[in-house]
C-alpha cells in the first residue's frame, strides 16, 4: 500500500482495493437500507508491482459487493455473476478457482503447531509439493485421520469430491461444517449452470485478511495472473461499527482483462454502422449535407481540408470510412458518391443516398 | 479443459544452473531444440516450449505467467520473493548461501562482527533479513555476479553469496563466518498455470523424478 504522511501527521493511504471504503459507506450511509444490497462499482485503486508485465501503479477495478446474506445461494449469484461476467466480455476458457479462507485457518489450528511451523506447513500447501508435505506431517506426529485430511483436500478438484473427504473425530465438528457449506454452493452454482466452470483449491488464500468463508480467483489460461477473485467476508463490517453483517463480493482487474482478451487474439465486433466523409467546393452545402445525414443517424465527418479528391478517398480508406460524398452547389443537385470499399461511384441526391445506406445496414 | 497453447519453460541461459537444467529435461524426454539467438526454443515434446533467461529473472517470468514453469535455485525465488508453486526439488544446483569475510581478519561468526557495516551481496532481500535477525545494521550494495571481489577493491569488508565447492572464495582469500541458506534447484510453477496444465506438470514432475527411465 501507498502510504502518506498529513502535513499534520496523520498517516493516509491510498486506497488498494475498493471493499473497505464500501463497507465504510455502509455503516455510515446505508445502514437502514433493506438487506440485502447489492453494490457495484468501477475505480482506481493504487498499489506496489514489480512485474514487468504491469509498470503501472494504478489500476482499474469493476467489483460488486451483496451486503447481508450467507447463504449458499448468494455464494453462488456472486460466483455465478464473475463467470458470467467475464465472458460477456468475451473472455474463453474462464474458470474459477475456489478456495475457503475459515477451513484452512480451522485445519491449521487443529494442528496445535505453533506460529512458525503453521506458516511452514501453508507454504508446503501452497507450493503443492506433496512428497515435501508428507515429510513435514510425519515430522510433526499429525494424526492419520488430519494427515489424510490434508492430503485428500489437496488433491480435490471440484467442490463435489469433497464430499468423500471423511472426518469421524468430535475436534471436526467445524471443519465438517464448512466442508458442507461448499457442497451447498456447489448445489447452488449447478442451479445457475456454471458449475463446469468452478474448481476448488485447497491452498488458495487471498492476500487480503479479512476473508472468513469461501475465497475464488478466476482466471483464463492465457494470462498468468488472476482476472480477479474475492470472497466472504462476514466479520469485516462490525469493523466499521455495531453492525453484524454478513457479505461476500468480487472485483475484477480491468487491465487484466484486457491483457487477456489481446492474448486470446479478441477482436471488437464492428458495430456495422456506415461512417461517410463530406467534401465540396461549396461549404454551405458541405455544411448543410453532414447535418442531414447526421440527422439521419449515420456517422458523418466534414473535410476540413479543401483536399483534393485523392487526398479525400485515400484519408477514407485510411480511416475505414465507408463513402465519401462530394456535394454540389445545392443538395437538391446530385452529389457524386464513392463507395470506398468497392471503389465505385455513382451520382445520386442526398436524400436517395441516406434512403440506400438506411437499407444496407 | 482444451489446450489452446504450449506450456512455457524457462530456463537459466548462462551460468551453472545452464547445463544442468538442460540435462534434466532431456532425462526426462524433453530436448530443446534450441536454434542459435532465438530465444524461444521448441523442444522434441510438442507440448512444451523454453526459453532462456536469467536465472535471477526465471522466478519473475513464473509469477507473471511470461513462464508456466521454471527451473531456478531455491535462493532465488526466496530472494525475488516470488509467489509460484516450488513442485519439486530437482537435486541438482547444491549450493550454500554463505556470509564471508576476508581470511586475514580475525572474525569467526557473524557475532563478532561489527554493529555497523557494509555488505556486497547480489542477494540483498535475504542478507537484509538474516542480519536484521542477527542483530547487525548493514547497509547493503547489490552487486552483480561479483561480490568476491568487493573485499580486494575495497568496497566492503562482508560479502554474501552462493558457494558450491568454496573454491572461488578461498581462491580470492575469503572465508566463511555463517551459513544464510542451504538451496538446491526447483522447478518452479506459475499458479495459474498449475491449475490449467495440471495433467501434464504432473506427467512432467514424475518424469523427472525417474530422471529418463521413462516407459512408454
Amino acid at each position: 500500500m501507498f502510504k502518506f504522511q498529513d502535513s499534520d501527521g496523520k498517516i493516509v493511504a491510498l486506497r488498494a482495493e475498493m471493499t473497505t471504503p464500501a463497507v465504510r459507506i455502509l455503516t455510515t450511509k446505508m445502514a437502514s437500507t433493506p438487506k440485502p444490497i447489492r453494490l457495484f462499482y468501477i475505480s482506481n485503486v493504487f498499489r506496489y508491482s514489480q512485474s514487468y508485465l504491469e509498470r503501472e501503479r494504478e489500476f482499474w477495478q469493476a467489483g460488486i459487493e451483496l451486503i447481508g446474506c450467507n447463504t449458499p445461494e448468494a455464494d453462488g449469484e456472486v460466483l455465478s455473476l464473475l463467470a458470467v461476467s467475464l465472458k460477456k466480455l468475451g473472455l474463453k476458457e474462464v474458470r474459477i478457482d475456489v478456495g475457503h479462507a475459515g477451513l484452512l485457518k480451522n485445519l491449521l489450528k487443529i494442528t496445535g503447531l505453533e506460529k512458525e511451523k503453521k506458516n511452514v506447513l501453508q507454504g508446503l500447501l501452497g507450493h503443492r509439493n506433496e512428497e515435501q508435505l508428507k515429510k513435514f506431517m510425519n515430522q510433526n506426529d499429525f494424526s492419520s485421520e488430519l494427515k489424510e485430511a490434508f492430503l485428500q483436500l489437496s488433491s480435490c478438484r471440484r467442490l463435489e469430491e469433497l464430499s468423500s473427504v471423511s472426518l469421524k473425530s468430535s475436534k471436526y465438528g467445524k471443519t465438517r461444517n464448512y466442508l458442507k457449506a461448499l457442497l451447498e454452493v456447489k448445489e447452488a452454482l449447478a442451479n445457475y449452470g456454471v458449475e463446469n466452470l468452478v474448481f476448488f483449491d485447497f491452498s488458495l488464500v487471498r492476500k487480503i485478511e479479512y476473508y472468513s468463508g469461501i475465497v475464488f480467483e478466476a482466471s483464463v489460461p492465457n494470462l498468468g495472473l488472476p482476472l480477479g477473485g474475492g470472497g466472504r467476508y462476514d466479520k469485516l463490517i462490525e469493523k466499521f461499527g455495531k453492525l453484524k453483517i454478513p457479505a461476500t463480493g468480487f472485483a475484477v482487474e480491468i487491465e487484466k482483462c484486457l491483457q487477456a482478451l489481446t492474448a486470446q487474439s479478441f477482436q471488437l465486433p464492428k458495430d456495422g454502422k456506415a461512417k461517410v466523409l463530406v467534401t465540396s467546393k461549396f461549404r454551405d452545402t458541405a455544411v448543410k449535407a453532414v447535418n442531414a445525414i447526421r440527422d439521419a443517424g449515420v456517422v458523418a465527418l466534414l473535410d476540413l481540408k479543401k483536399s483534393s479528391k485523392n487526398e479525400i478517398l485515400r484519408y477514407a480508406k485510411l480511416n475505414e470510412i465507408d463513402y465519401a460524398v462530394f456535394t454540389d452547389s445545392s443538395l437538391e443537385k446530385p452529389a457524386v458518391i464513392y463507395d470506398i470499399k468497392l471503389g465505385t461511384a455513382k451520382n445520386m441526391t442526398i436524400k436517395a443516398f441516406l434512403k440506400n445506406v438506411k437499407k444496407g445496414e | 479443459m482444451k489446450m489452446k497453447r504450449k506450456i512455457r519453460i524457462a530456463i537459466s541461459s548462462k551460468g551453472r544452473l545452464n547445463q544442468p537444467s538442460i540435462q534434466a529435461l532431456q532425462n526426462a524426454g524433453i530436448n530443446i531444440l534450441r536454434e542459435e539467438r532465438t530465444y524461444i526454443s521448441e523442444t522434441s515434446d510438442p507440448r512444451f516450449e523454453a526459453i532462456f533467461a536469467r536465472a535471477f529473472d526465471v522466478p519473475i517470468y513464473v509469477q507473471y505467467g511470461a513462464a508456466d514453469l521454471g527451473i531456478t535455485g531455491h535462493d532465488i525465488i526466496l530472494e525475488r520473493q516470488a509467489e509460484v508453486h516450488e513442485l519439486l526439488d530437482l537435486g541438482f544446483g547444491k549450493c550454500q548461501l554463505v556470509v564471508a569475510v576476508p581470511e586475514n581478519l580475525k572474525i569467526r561468526s557473524v557475532k563478532d562482527l561489527p554493529a555497523v557495516m557494509r555488505v556486497a551481496t547480489e542477494y540483498p532481500n535475504l542478507s537484509q533479513k538474516y542480519f536484521e535477525n542477527a542483530g547487525k545494521q548493514v547497509e547493503i550494495l547489490v552487486v552483480r555476479g561479483t561480490a568476491e571481489l568487493a573485499p580486494t577493491l575495497g568496497l566492503a569488508q562482508i560479502i554474501v553469496d552462493v558457494t558450491e565447492t568454496g573454491e572461488t572464495l578461498r581462491r580470492n582469500k575469503l572465508k566463511v563466518i555463517g551459513t544464510v541458506l542451504d538451496s538446491t534447484c526447483r522447478l518452479a510453477c506459475n499458479k495459474i498455470a498449475y491449475r490449467v496444465f495440471e495433467n501434464e506438470i504432473n506427467e512432467l514432475i514424475d518424469k523427472l523424478r525417474r530422471g529418463g527411465t521413462v516407459t512408454k
